[in-house]
Protein backbone atom coordinates (compact mmCIF):
# COMPACT_ATOMS: atom_id res chain seq x y z
CA UNK A 1 0.00 0.00 0.00
CA UNK A 2 2.93 2.32 0.42
CA UNK A 3 3.92 4.64 -2.35
CA UNK A 4 7.47 4.08 -3.35
CA UNK A 5 8.51 7.63 -3.92
CA UNK A 6 7.32 9.16 -0.71
CA UNK A 7 7.01 6.25 1.71
CA UNK A 8 3.58 7.44 2.68
CA UNK A 9 0.60 5.23 2.31
CA UNK A 10 -1.89 5.95 -0.40
CA UNK A 11 -4.44 4.36 1.88
CA UNK A 12 -6.33 7.57 2.49
CA UNK A 13 -6.98 8.03 -1.18
CA UNK A 14 -9.83 5.60 -0.73
CA UNK A 15 -11.55 7.77 1.83
CA UNK A 16 -14.02 10.45 0.88
CA UNK A 17 -11.36 13.14 0.85
CA UNK A 18 -9.10 11.17 -1.44
CA UNK A 19 -11.89 10.01 -3.70
CA UNK A 20 -13.16 13.52 -4.23
CA UNK A 21 -9.65 14.74 -4.94
CA UNK A 22 -9.12 11.95 -7.43
CA UNK A 23 -12.42 12.79 -9.07
CA UNK A 24 -11.55 16.45 -9.33
CA UNK A 25 -8.17 15.58 -10.81
CA UNK A 26 -9.78 13.18 -13.23
CA UNK A 27 -12.07 15.91 -14.44
CA UNK A 28 -9.13 18.17 -15.12
CA UNK A 29 -7.22 15.41 -16.85
CA UNK A 30 -10.06 14.42 -19.12
CA UNK A 31 -10.51 18.08 -19.98
CA UNK A 32 -6.81 17.99 -20.85
CA UNK A 33 -6.03 20.87 -18.59
CA UNK A 34 -3.38 19.11 -16.54
CA UNK A 35 -0.97 16.25 -17.06
CA UNK A 36 -1.57 12.89 -15.44
CA UNK A 37 1.96 13.18 -14.05
CA UNK A 38 1.02 16.37 -12.32
CA UNK A 39 -2.01 14.67 -10.84
CA UNK A 40 0.23 11.93 -9.48
CA UNK A 41 2.33 14.56 -7.80
CA UNK A 42 -0.77 16.05 -6.27
CA UNK A 43 -1.81 12.67 -4.93
CA UNK A 44 1.64 12.05 -3.50
CA UNK A 45 1.47 15.35 -1.69
CA UNK A 46 -1.98 14.42 -0.52
CA UNK A 47 -0.69 11.17 0.97
CA UNK A 48 1.89 13.03 2.96
CA UNK A 49 -0.32 15.85 4.10
CA UNK A 50 -3.20 13.65 5.18
CA UNK A 51 -0.92 11.52 7.28
CA UNK A 52 0.69 14.55 8.88
CA UNK A 53 -2.56 16.38 9.44
CA UNK A 54 -4.22 13.41 11.06
CA UNK A 55 -1.23 13.06 13.31
CA UNK A 56 -1.01 16.67 14.31
CA UNK A 57 -4.48 18.10 14.16
CA UNK A 58 -6.68 15.34 15.48
CA UNK A 59 -6.86 14.61 19.15
CA UNK A 60 -10.08 12.69 19.55
CA UNK A 61 -10.26 9.11 20.69
CA UNK A 62 -12.55 6.32 19.76
CA UNK A 63 -13.39 2.87 21.02
CA UNK A 64 -15.36 0.22 19.29
CA UNK A 65 -16.62 -3.28 19.93
CA UNK A 66 -18.03 -5.89 17.69
CA UNK A 67 -17.65 -9.40 16.37
CA UNK A 68 -14.89 -10.07 13.94
CA UNK A 69 -16.06 -11.69 10.75
CA UNK A 70 -12.92 -11.76 8.64
CA UNK A 71 -9.34 -10.91 9.34
CA UNK A 72 -6.49 -10.77 6.96
CA UNK A 73 -2.89 -9.78 7.27
CA UNK A 74 -1.14 -9.36 4.00
CA UNK A 75 1.84 -7.25 3.05
CA UNK A 76 1.81 -5.56 6.43
CA UNK A 77 -1.79 -4.53 5.99
CA UNK A 78 -4.49 -5.65 8.35
CA UNK A 79 -7.96 -5.94 6.98
CA UNK A 80 -10.82 -6.60 9.35
CA UNK A 81 -14.42 -7.08 8.57
CA UNK A 82 -16.36 -6.51 11.74
CA UNK A 83 -20.05 -7.04 12.21
CA UNK A 84 -22.44 -5.43 14.62
CA UNK A 85 -20.09 -2.74 15.69
CA UNK A 86 -20.67 -0.01 18.22
CA UNK A 87 -18.42 3.00 18.02
CA UNK A 88 -18.04 5.15 21.07
CA UNK A 89 -16.73 8.60 20.55
CA UNK A 90 -14.45 10.00 23.17
CA UNK A 91 -16.96 11.87 25.22
CA UNK A 92 -18.94 8.71 25.58
CA UNK A 93 -22.27 10.32 24.92
CA UNK A 94 -22.04 9.79 21.23
CA UNK A 95 -22.33 6.26 19.90
CA UNK A 96 -22.74 5.01 16.38
CA UNK A 97 -23.94 1.59 15.35
CA UNK A 98 -23.10 -0.21 12.17
CA UNK A 99 -23.90 -3.72 11.06
CA UNK A 100 -20.70 -4.07 9.14
CA UNK A 101 -17.47 -2.15 8.99
CA UNK A 102 -14.37 -2.77 7.01
CA UNK A 103 -11.13 -1.67 8.55
CA UNK A 104 -8.05 -1.28 6.44
CA UNK A 105 -5.01 -0.56 8.47
CA UNK A 106 -1.38 -0.07 7.59
CA UNK A 107 1.49 -0.38 9.97
CA UNK A 108 2.11 2.80 11.89
CA UNK A 109 5.77 1.94 12.35
CA UNK A 110 6.66 2.31 8.79
CA UNK A 111 5.60 5.92 8.58
CA UNK A 112 7.54 6.68 11.73
CA UNK A 113 10.67 5.14 10.32
CA UNK A 114 10.73 7.16 7.14
CA UNK B 1 -17.87 15.02 18.49
CA UNK B 2 -15.09 14.07 16.16
CA UNK B 3 -17.47 14.62 13.29
CA UNK B 4 -17.21 18.34 13.97
CA UNK B 5 -13.49 18.10 13.60
CA UNK B 6 -13.75 16.71 10.13
CA UNK B 7 -14.61 20.01 8.48
CA UNK B 8 -11.66 22.02 9.79
CA UNK B 9 -9.24 19.15 9.39
CA UNK B 10 -10.24 18.48 5.82
CA UNK B 11 -10.16 22.16 5.05
CA UNK B 12 -6.66 22.29 6.45
CA UNK B 13 -5.62 19.32 4.35
CA UNK B 14 -7.04 20.85 1.21
CA UNK B 15 -5.24 24.11 1.85
CA UNK B 16 -2.00 22.33 2.53
CA UNK B 17 -2.20 20.17 -0.55
CA UNK B 18 -3.06 23.10 -2.76
CA UNK B 19 -0.17 25.10 -1.36
CA UNK B 20 2.19 22.16 -1.64
CA UNK B 21 1.47 21.50 -5.30
CA UNK B 22 1.50 25.13 -6.34
CA UNK B 23 5.19 24.83 -7.14
CA UNK B 24 4.58 21.73 -9.19
CA UNK B 25 1.85 23.46 -11.11
CA UNK B 26 4.12 26.38 -11.84
CA UNK B 27 6.90 24.08 -12.94
CA UNK B 28 4.54 22.40 -15.34
CA UNK B 29 3.43 25.73 -16.68
CA UNK B 30 -0.13 25.20 -15.50
CA UNK B 31 -2.12 28.28 -14.77
CA UNK B 32 -2.91 29.20 -11.20
CA UNK B 33 -6.57 29.38 -12.12
CA UNK B 34 -6.60 25.69 -12.77
CA UNK B 35 -5.20 25.05 -9.33
CA UNK B 36 -8.01 27.13 -7.94
CA UNK B 37 -10.42 25.16 -10.05
CA UNK B 38 -9.01 21.93 -8.68
CA UNK B 39 -9.59 23.18 -5.17
CA UNK B 40 -13.15 24.23 -5.91
CA UNK B 41 -13.87 20.95 -7.65
CA UNK B 42 -12.44 19.03 -4.76
CA UNK B 43 -14.50 20.92 -2.20
CA UNK B 44 -17.55 20.64 -4.36
CA UNK B 45 -17.27 16.89 -4.65
CA UNK B 46 -16.60 16.53 -0.99
CA UNK B 47 -19.68 18.55 -0.15
CA UNK B 48 -21.73 16.37 -2.44
CA UNK B 49 -20.75 13.33 -0.41
CA UNK B 50 -22.26 15.04 2.61
CA UNK B 51 -20.06 13.25 5.10
CA UNK B 52 -19.73 16.29 7.30
CA UNK B 53 -20.30 20.03 7.38
CA UNK B 54 -17.45 21.92 5.85
CA UNK B 55 -16.31 25.47 6.45
CA UNK B 56 -16.70 26.36 2.80
CA UNK B 57 -20.32 25.29 2.71
CA UNK B 58 -22.88 28.06 3.10
CA UNK B 59 -24.15 27.82 6.63
CA UNK B 60 -27.95 27.74 6.45
CA UNK B 61 -28.61 25.23 3.70
CA UNK B 62 -26.36 22.32 2.88
CA UNK B 63 -26.14 23.44 -0.73
CA UNK B 64 -22.86 23.24 -2.54
CA UNK B 65 -20.56 26.22 -2.84
CA UNK B 66 -20.70 27.97 -6.21
CA UNK B 67 -17.90 25.93 -7.61
CA UNK B 68 -18.08 25.46 -11.36
CA UNK B 69 -17.72 21.90 -12.44
CA UNK B 70 -14.42 21.68 -14.29
CA UNK B 71 -15.51 19.76 -17.37
CA UNK B 72 -18.33 22.08 -18.38
CA UNK B 73 -16.36 25.16 -19.30
CA UNK B 74 -13.52 23.20 -20.76
CA UNK B 75 -14.02 22.56 -24.43
CA UNK B 76 -11.37 19.94 -25.02
CA UNK B 77 -9.62 19.36 -28.25
CA UNK B 78 -10.91 15.89 -28.78
CA UNK B 79 -14.50 17.01 -28.54
CA UNK B 80 -14.16 19.38 -31.43
CA UNK B 81 -12.29 16.83 -33.37
CA UNK B 82 -15.05 14.33 -32.85
CA UNK B 83 -17.63 16.82 -33.92
CA UNK B 84 -15.64 17.55 -36.99
CA UNK B 85 -15.43 13.91 -37.79
CA UNK B 86 -19.14 13.46 -37.34
CA UNK B 87 -19.81 16.43 -39.55
CA UNK B 88 -17.56 15.06 -42.16
CA UNK B 89 -19.27 11.73 -41.97
CA UNK B 90 -22.65 13.29 -42.43
CA UNK B 91 -21.48 15.28 -45.35
CA UNK B 92 -19.88 12.29 -46.84
CA UNK B 93 -23.17 10.51 -46.49
CA UNK B 94 -25.02 13.19 -48.39
CA UNK B 95 -22.43 13.74 -51.03
CA UNK B 96 -21.76 10.16 -51.66
CA UNK B 97 -24.87 8.45 -52.81
CA UNK B 98 -23.19 5.18 -53.47
CA UNK B 99 -20.00 4.79 -51.54
CA UNK B 100 -17.50 2.24 -52.64
CA UNK B 101 -17.11 1.41 -49.02
CA UNK B 102 -20.77 0.76 -48.47
CA UNK B 103 -22.00 -2.75 -47.83
CA UNK B 104 -22.82 -5.00 -50.74
CA UNK B 105 -26.21 -4.67 -52.26
CA UNK B 106 -28.12 -7.14 -54.34
CA UNK B 107 -26.73 -5.59 -57.48
CA UNK B 108 -23.16 -5.89 -56.25
CA UNK B 109 -22.24 -9.44 -55.50
CA UNK B 110 -18.51 -8.82 -55.31
CA UNK B 111 -16.64 -5.77 -54.25
CA UNK B 112 -14.77 -5.10 -57.40
CA UNK B 113 -17.99 -5.50 -59.27
CA UNK B 114 -19.13 -2.45 -57.37
CA UNK B 115 -16.25 -0.58 -58.85
CA UNK B 116 -17.02 -1.82 -62.29
CA UNK B 117 -20.56 -0.76 -61.92
CA UNK B 118 -19.46 2.72 -61.17
CA UNK B 119 -17.27 2.63 -64.15
CA UNK B 120 -20.11 1.66 -66.40
CA UNK B 121 -22.33 4.39 -65.19
CA UNK B 122 -19.78 7.14 -65.18
CA UNK B 123 -19.53 9.26 -62.08
CA UNK B 124 -21.76 7.78 -59.52
CA UNK B 125 -22.61 11.19 -58.15
CA UNK B 126 -24.60 11.90 -61.27
CA UNK B 127 -26.70 8.83 -61.08
CA UNK B 128 -30.28 9.95 -61.56
CA UNK B 129 -32.83 8.75 -59.12
CA UNK B 130 -30.27 8.14 -56.46
CA UNK B 131 -29.11 11.70 -56.13
CA UNK B 132 -31.95 12.62 -53.87
CA UNK B 133 -31.93 9.40 -52.01
CA UNK B 134 -29.99 9.83 -48.79
CA UNK B 135 -29.86 6.12 -48.11
CA UNK B 136 -26.50 4.66 -48.86
CA UNK B 137 -27.23 1.10 -48.27
CA UNK B 138 -29.83 -0.43 -50.46
CA UNK B 139 -31.86 -2.92 -48.57
CA UNK B 140 -32.94 -5.53 -51.02
CA UNK B 141 -36.56 -5.20 -51.93
CA UNK B 142 -37.23 -2.11 -49.89
CA UNK B 143 -37.37 0.59 -52.50
CA UNK B 144 -38.89 0.91 -55.94
CA UNK B 145 -36.37 3.29 -57.58
CA UNK B 146 -33.70 0.76 -56.81
CA UNK B 147 -35.07 -1.50 -59.50
CA UNK B 148 -34.39 0.96 -62.29
CA UNK B 149 -31.05 1.54 -60.86
CA UNK B 150 -30.30 -2.13 -60.61
CA UNK B 151 -31.07 -2.60 -64.29
CA UNK B 152 -28.82 0.24 -65.24
CA UNK B 153 -26.21 -1.07 -62.98
CA UNK B 154 -26.39 -4.56 -64.38
CA UNK B 155 -26.02 -3.30 -67.90
CA UNK B 156 -23.18 -1.05 -66.89
CA UNK B 157 -21.56 -3.92 -65.14
CA UNK B 158 -21.64 -6.07 -68.19
CA UNK B 159 -20.14 -3.41 -70.40
CA UNK B 160 -17.54 -2.62 -67.85
CA UNK B 161 -16.72 -6.23 -67.28
CA UNK B 162 -16.20 -6.81 -70.97
CA UNK B 163 -14.02 -3.79 -71.25
CA UNK B 164 -12.02 -4.78 -68.28
CA UNK B 165 -11.61 -8.30 -69.56
CA UNK B 166 -10.49 -7.11 -72.96
CA UNK B 167 -8.07 -4.66 -71.50
CA UNK B 168 -6.65 -7.28 -69.26
CA UNK B 169 -6.26 -9.66 -72.08
CA UNK B 170 -4.53 -7.15 -74.27
CA UNK B 171 -2.14 -6.15 -71.62
CA UNK B 172 -1.35 -9.25 -69.72
CA UNK B 173 -2.50 -12.01 -72.00
CA UNK B 174 -2.75 -15.33 -70.32
CA UNK B 175 -1.35 -14.16 -67.10
CA UNK B 176 -4.49 -12.18 -66.41
CA UNK B 177 -6.68 -15.18 -66.84
CA UNK B 178 -7.43 -15.36 -63.16
CA UNK B 179 -8.74 -11.86 -63.01
CA UNK B 180 -10.72 -12.20 -66.19
CA UNK B 181 -12.33 -15.39 -65.14
CA UNK B 182 -13.16 -13.80 -61.82
CA UNK B 183 -14.97 -11.06 -63.69
CA UNK B 184 -16.79 -13.49 -65.85
CA UNK B 185 -17.75 -15.74 -63.02
CA UNK B 186 -19.10 -12.94 -60.98
CA UNK B 187 -21.14 -11.79 -63.94
CA UNK B 188 -22.85 -15.10 -64.33
CA UNK B 189 -25.31 -14.87 -61.44
CA UNK B 190 -26.50 -11.60 -62.90
CA UNK B 191 -28.07 -13.24 -65.90
CA UNK B 192 -29.14 -16.75 -65.21
CA UNK B 193 -30.60 -18.72 -68.05
CA UNK B 194 -28.44 -17.14 -70.69
CA UNK B 195 -26.08 -19.44 -72.47
CA UNK B 196 -22.43 -18.66 -71.95
CA UNK B 197 -21.11 -16.32 -74.58
CA UNK B 198 -18.22 -17.12 -76.74
CA UNK B 199 -16.03 -14.92 -74.76
CA UNK B 200 -16.91 -16.73 -71.64
CA UNK B 201 -15.91 -19.97 -73.24
CA UNK B 202 -12.63 -18.40 -74.12
CA UNK B 203 -12.20 -17.33 -70.58
CA UNK B 204 -12.85 -20.80 -69.35
CA UNK B 205 -10.26 -22.16 -71.66
CA UNK B 206 -7.87 -19.58 -70.41
CA UNK B 207 -8.67 -20.53 -66.92
CA UNK B 208 -7.74 -24.09 -67.65
CA UNK B 209 -4.56 -22.89 -69.19
CA UNK B 210 -3.85 -20.92 -66.15
CA UNK B 211 -4.39 -23.90 -63.96
CA UNK B 212 -1.89 -25.78 -66.02
CA UNK B 213 0.60 -23.07 -65.46
CA UNK B 214 -0.12 -23.42 -61.76
CA UNK B 215 0.18 -19.86 -60.71
CA UNK B 216 0.66 -19.40 -57.05
CA UNK B 217 -1.76 -17.18 -55.12
CA UNK B 218 0.78 -14.46 -54.64
CA UNK B 219 1.11 -13.96 -58.34
CA UNK B 220 -2.60 -13.86 -58.68
CA UNK B 221 -2.71 -11.19 -56.08
CA UNK B 222 -0.24 -9.15 -58.06
CA UNK B 223 -2.29 -9.44 -61.15
CA UNK B 224 -5.37 -8.49 -59.26
CA UNK B 225 -3.65 -5.34 -58.15
CA UNK B 226 -2.55 -4.66 -61.64
CA UNK B 227 -6.08 -5.10 -62.75
CA UNK B 228 -7.34 -2.59 -60.26
CA UNK B 229 -4.85 0.02 -61.35
CA UNK B 230 -5.60 -0.62 -64.94
CA UNK B 231 -9.27 -0.35 -64.28
CA UNK B 232 -8.77 3.03 -62.74
CA UNK B 233 -6.83 4.27 -65.70
CA UNK B 234 -9.56 3.02 -67.90
CA UNK B 235 -11.90 5.42 -66.28
CA UNK B 236 -9.57 8.22 -67.09
CA UNK B 237 -9.07 7.29 -70.69
CA UNK B 238 -12.42 5.77 -71.37
CA UNK B 239 -12.03 3.99 -74.69
CA UNK B 240 -8.29 3.85 -74.81
CA UNK B 241 -7.42 0.24 -74.50
CA UNK B 242 -3.69 0.30 -74.82
CA UNK B 243 -1.81 0.79 -71.61
CA UNK B 244 1.66 2.10 -70.99
CA UNK B 245 4.18 -0.61 -70.30
CA UNK B 246 5.19 1.16 -67.15
CA UNK B 247 1.81 0.44 -65.61
CA UNK B 248 1.28 -0.59 -62.08
CA UNK B 249 2.67 -4.04 -62.64
CA UNK B 250 4.55 -4.09 -59.41
CA UNK B 251 1.79 -2.65 -57.29
CA UNK B 252 3.21 0.83 -56.83
CA UNK B 253 1.06 3.59 -55.34
CA UNK B 254 -1.27 3.88 -58.27
CA UNK B 255 -2.26 0.31 -57.75
CA UNK B 256 -3.64 1.03 -54.35
CA UNK B 257 -6.21 3.55 -55.44
CA UNK B 258 -9.18 1.69 -56.75
CA UNK B 259 -12.72 2.60 -57.38
CA UNK B 260 -13.63 6.25 -57.62
CA UNK B 261 -13.53 8.06 -60.90
CA UNK B 262 -11.19 10.92 -61.64
CA UNK B 263 -12.02 14.30 -60.23
CA UNK B 264 -13.54 12.65 -57.28
CA UNK B 265 -10.83 10.89 -55.44
CA UNK B 266 -11.49 12.08 -51.91
CA UNK B 267 -12.98 9.62 -49.52
CA UNK B 268 -14.52 12.21 -47.26
CA UNK B 269 -15.92 15.53 -48.32
CA UNK B 270 -16.16 18.51 -46.08
CA UNK B 271 -18.30 21.51 -46.65
CA UNK B 272 -16.13 24.57 -47.09
CA UNK B 273 -16.94 28.06 -45.85
CA UNK B 274 -18.77 28.86 -49.08
CA UNK B 275 -20.93 25.80 -48.83
CA UNK B 276 -19.11 23.93 -51.55
CA UNK B 277 -17.95 20.45 -50.78
CA UNK B 278 -14.23 20.44 -50.35
CA UNK B 279 -12.34 17.25 -50.66
CA UNK B 280 -10.49 16.26 -47.53
CA UNK B 281 -6.90 15.28 -47.91
CA UNK B 282 -5.40 12.12 -46.60
CA UNK B 283 -3.69 13.95 -43.78
CA UNK B 284 -6.92 15.56 -42.65
CA UNK B 285 -8.70 12.26 -42.67
CA UNK B 286 -5.85 10.68 -40.79
CA UNK B 287 -6.09 13.42 -38.22
CA UNK B 288 -9.77 12.83 -37.75
CA UNK B 289 -9.31 9.13 -37.36
CA UNK B 290 -6.48 9.67 -34.97
CA UNK B 291 -8.53 12.06 -32.88
CA UNK B 292 -11.34 9.57 -32.72
CA UNK B 293 -9.03 6.81 -31.71
CA UNK B 294 -7.68 8.98 -28.95
CA UNK B 295 -11.17 9.72 -27.77
CA UNK B 296 -12.00 6.03 -27.80
CA UNK B 297 -8.88 5.19 -25.90
CA UNK B 298 -9.80 7.77 -23.35
CA UNK B 299 -13.21 6.24 -22.98
CA UNK B 300 -11.75 2.83 -22.50
CA UNK B 301 -9.35 4.12 -19.94
CA UNK B 302 -12.15 5.62 -17.93
CA UNK B 303 -11.19 9.13 -18.82
CA UNK B 304 -8.34 9.75 -16.54
CA UNK B 305 -5.77 8.90 -14.07
CA UNK B 306 -7.08 6.24 -11.81
CA UNK B 307 -9.78 3.73 -11.65
CA UNK B 308 -11.18 2.99 -8.28
CA UNK B 309 -9.08 0.19 -6.91
CA UNK B 310 -11.82 -2.37 -6.90
CA UNK B 311 -12.65 -1.77 -10.55
CA UNK B 312 -9.04 -2.19 -11.46
CA UNK B 313 -8.79 -5.42 -9.55
CA UNK B 314 -12.04 -6.59 -10.97
CA UNK B 315 -10.69 -6.21 -14.48
CA UNK B 316 -7.67 -8.17 -13.56
CA UNK B 317 -9.84 -10.76 -11.96
CA UNK B 318 -11.87 -11.13 -15.11
CA UNK B 319 -8.76 -11.53 -17.17
CA UNK B 320 -7.45 -14.15 -14.83
CA UNK B 321 -10.72 -15.97 -14.85
CA UNK B 322 -10.81 -15.94 -18.58
CA UNK B 323 -7.33 -17.27 -18.78
CA UNK B 324 -8.27 -19.99 -16.39
CA UNK B 325 -11.54 -20.73 -18.13
CA UNK B 326 -10.10 -21.33 -21.58
CA UNK B 327 -6.85 -23.18 -21.32
CA UNK B 328 -7.59 -24.49 -24.78
CA UNK B 329 -6.40 -21.20 -26.20
CA UNK B 330 -2.90 -22.02 -25.19
CA UNK B 331 -1.92 -24.65 -27.63
CA UNK B 332 1.41 -26.10 -28.37
CA UNK B 333 3.74 -28.33 -26.47
CA UNK B 334 4.39 -25.94 -23.58
CA UNK B 335 0.78 -25.96 -22.56
CA UNK B 336 1.41 -27.55 -19.23
CA UNK B 337 4.28 -25.28 -18.47
CA UNK B 338 2.14 -22.19 -18.88
CA UNK B 339 -0.53 -23.59 -16.67
CA UNK B 340 2.03 -24.17 -14.02
CA UNK B 341 3.11 -20.59 -14.30
CA UNK B 342 -0.40 -19.40 -13.75
CA UNK B 343 -0.76 -21.61 -10.75
CA UNK B 344 2.44 -20.30 -9.28
CA UNK B 345 1.10 -16.81 -9.54
CA UNK B 346 -2.08 -17.83 -7.87
CA UNK B 347 -0.31 -19.41 -4.94
CA UNK B 348 1.83 -16.41 -4.29
CA UNK B 349 -0.95 -14.18 -3.14
CA UNK B 350 -4.46 -14.43 -1.84
CA UNK B 351 -5.45 -11.63 -4.13
CA UNK B 352 -4.99 -13.81 -7.16
CA UNK B 353 -7.65 -16.20 -6.08
CA UNK B 354 -10.72 -15.37 -8.11
CA UNK B 355 -13.07 -16.50 -5.36
CA UNK B 356 -11.43 -14.29 -2.81
CA UNK B 357 -11.58 -11.42 -5.15
CA UNK B 358 -15.26 -11.86 -5.59
CA UNK B 359 -15.67 -11.77 -1.84
CA UNK B 360 -13.64 -8.62 -1.69
CA UNK B 361 -15.80 -6.93 -4.22
CA UNK B 362 -18.89 -7.78 -2.30
CA UNK B 363 -17.32 -6.50 0.86
CA UNK B 364 -16.34 -3.32 -0.82
CA UNK B 365 -19.73 -2.63 -2.22
CA UNK B 366 -21.50 -3.37 1.00
CA UNK B 367 -19.20 -1.55 3.30
CA UNK B 368 -18.34 1.34 1.11
CA UNK B 369 -20.34 3.49 3.45
CA UNK B 370 -18.80 1.82 6.51
CA UNK B 371 -15.10 1.96 6.27
CA UNK B 372 -12.21 2.79 8.48
CA UNK B 373 -8.83 3.72 7.10
CA UNK B 374 -6.11 3.98 9.68
CA UNK B 375 -2.72 2.92 10.97
CA UNK B 376 -2.27 0.16 13.46
CA UNK B 377 0.00 0.27 16.42
CA UNK B 378 -0.75 -3.11 17.84
CA UNK B 379 -2.89 -6.04 16.92
CA UNK B 380 -3.14 -8.71 19.58
CA UNK B 381 -5.05 -11.90 19.77
CA UNK B 382 -5.70 -14.24 22.62
CA UNK B 383 -7.64 -17.23 21.40
CA UNK B 384 -10.59 -15.70 19.65
CA UNK B 385 -10.38 -12.32 21.33
CA UNK B 386 -8.76 -9.55 19.38
CA UNK B 387 -7.50 -6.22 20.60
CA UNK B 388 -6.15 -3.53 18.40
CA UNK B 389 -4.75 -0.13 18.90
CA UNK B 390 -5.29 2.04 15.90
CA UNK B 391 -4.37 5.60 15.21
CA UNK B 392 -4.65 8.43 12.76
CA UNK B 393 -7.77 7.15 11.19
CA UNK B 394 -10.73 8.20 9.17
CA UNK B 395 -13.98 6.41 9.80
CA UNK B 396 -16.99 6.58 7.55
CA UNK B 397 -20.13 5.25 9.16
CA UNK B 398 -23.76 5.81 8.33
CA UNK B 399 -23.00 8.59 5.89
CA UNK B 400 -20.94 10.53 8.39
CA UNK B 401 -17.24 10.79 8.68
CA UNK B 402 -15.13 10.81 11.80
CA UNK B 403 -11.48 11.33 12.37
CA UNK B 404 -9.61 10.02 15.36
CA UNK B 405 -6.17 10.18 16.75
CA UNK B 406 -6.41 6.93 18.60
CA UNK B 407 -8.88 4.10 18.59
CA UNK B 408 -9.03 0.86 20.47
CA UNK B 409 -11.11 -1.99 19.32
CA UNK B 410 -12.08 -5.24 20.95
CA UNK B 411 -13.84 -7.93 19.07
CA UNK B 412 -14.37 -11.65 19.06
CA UNK B 413 -13.96 -13.90 16.14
Amino acid sequence: MATNSTSFYDLYRHGSLGVSLTDALDDLISAERIDPQLAIKVLNQFDRIVAESLQEKVKSRLTFKGSLDTYRFCDEVWTFLIKNVTFKMENGAHTVQADKVKIVSCSAKRTDEK
Amino acid sequence: MSNNQVGPVYDHIIQEVINAVRVDFEENGVDDGILEELKKGWQHKLSQLGVATFPWDPKPEPAQPPAPAPPTNAAPVNNTATQQAQQAQQQAATNYTQSTLSPQTSAQPISHMGNLQQNGNGMIKNEPGLKNDPIIKQEPGTQAPGMVYANNAARGQMVAAHRAAQALESQYGNRAAASISAIQNSMQPQRPGQPPTQQQMQQQQMQQQMQQQQMNPQQQQQYRQGFNAMHQRMQQQQQQQQQGPNGAMNGLPAAQVDGPSDGFEGILMQRGPDGQPVEMGRVEIDNIIHAQMLARAKQMEGGGLMLPLREATRHRGVAKKRAAACPSQMDGPDDDFKDEDLDDDAINSDLDDPDDEKDDDEDDEDSMSHMMLCMYDKVQRVKNKWKCTLKDGVLTVAGKEYVFHKATGEYEW
